[in-house]
């Protein structure tokens, strides 16, 4: 269910930036923008900070392989809305084809081993997650993947399993395929924070 | 090979932890910890909020209106149904880091 107040804004600044956004971008702010604005202190800031962290900080994962990983995990939550705004942003910096193989089904697509590996363990870690061990870690430090790059792969994941969650339950509106190329392009030119 | 610099990604977990399920906030925080460990799957929360941290927690797609209707009503404003929701998902989330995490030092012997 949509929340007005998050809709709107709370505070008269928030409701003229996300009016003004809107026009900026030509088109309606998405709802993953107006919930980074709503309540801020509580949720928005900390949030923001470790997506922010995960998805464009220092990293051996290139920022297209981590739009990917969001996007897979947003598949396998079944999110619609976050599979059409980090694949938009994913294909911006991969080639389209690619992440359509990758959504289509991972373990055939044209990607490293080590991201093979790594999307394994963040399907488990996302859908059986209690079925977790250290030999699904140990399948991935095999393939070459560093401890550190795991564990940010692993902050991804982490951070995806919360959006896709709040995205669907206060039922974010779906922008068209247009919209989404236009916010991917504010999202990879400003990041998340 | 590791990037120069790379955050400290257990850190920014816990300042999220802290701030949603500890900091200030228009609902109390023990309920908020209820509802995110109802997410995580120990059925902590009592009725009318269990319903909607589970549903959050398993499959937050199926989630219905009605499901947050109640919430909303039983809170008292939208802030707090807002509170309840990112509680759920933040519970959810977390458990999976813990879980990831815990696999993958056990893999390595050196902390994330």
């Amino acid at each position: 269910m949509r929340l007005r107040e998050v809709e709107r804004g709370d505070g008269i600044v928030n409701r003229l930036l996300i009016r003004f956004l809107s026009m900026a971008l030509g088109m309606r702010l998405p709802d993953a923008a107006r919930v980074a604005f709503y309540h801020k202190d509580f949720f928005g800031r900390p949030m923001g900070a470790w997506t922010q962290a995960a998805m464009r900080g220092p990293s051996t994962w290139s920022v297209g392989e981590r739009e990917l990983m969001a996007t897979m995990v947003a598949k396998w939550n079944s999110c619609s809305f976050c599979v059409g705004a980090h694949g938009a942003i994913a294909a911006k910096v991969l080639e389209r084809q690619s992440v359509d193989a990758t959504l289509e089904h991972f373990r055939t697509a044209p990607i490293s081993n080590g991201l093979k590996a790594t999307l394994e363990f963040l399907e488990k870690m996302t859908l059986r997650p209690t079925q977790l061990t250290a030999d699904d870690a140990r399948e991935v430090l095999g393939t070459g993947v560093s401890f550190e790059a795991l564990t940010d792969a692993i902050s991804v994941a982490a951070v995806f399993n919360i959006v896709t969650r709040y995205a669907d339950a206060l039922d974010f509106v779906i922008p068209t395929p247009d919209e989404f190329d236009g916010a991917a392009g504010m999202l990879l030119k400003r990041g998340y924070a | 090979m590791t990037a120069p610099n790379r955050p400290n990604h257990s850190d920014l977990a816990e300042a999220l932890r802290r701030a949603v399920l500890e900091g200030p906030g228009v609902t109390d925080a023990i309920l908020r910890r209820a509802v995110a460990e109802t997410a995580a799957g120990e059925p902590t929360a009592k009725s009318p909020y269990d319903d909607l941290a589970r549903q959050i927690g398993e499959a937050a797609y199926r989630v219905k209106d009605e499901q947050v209707e109640t919430v909303l009503k039983a809170a008292g404003s939208e802030k707090a149904a807002f509170e309840i929701i990112a509680a759920s998902a933040v519970g959810a989330g977390l458990f999976r880091w813990r879980q990831a995490v815990k696999a993958t030092e056990e893999a390595s012997d050196a902390p994330a």
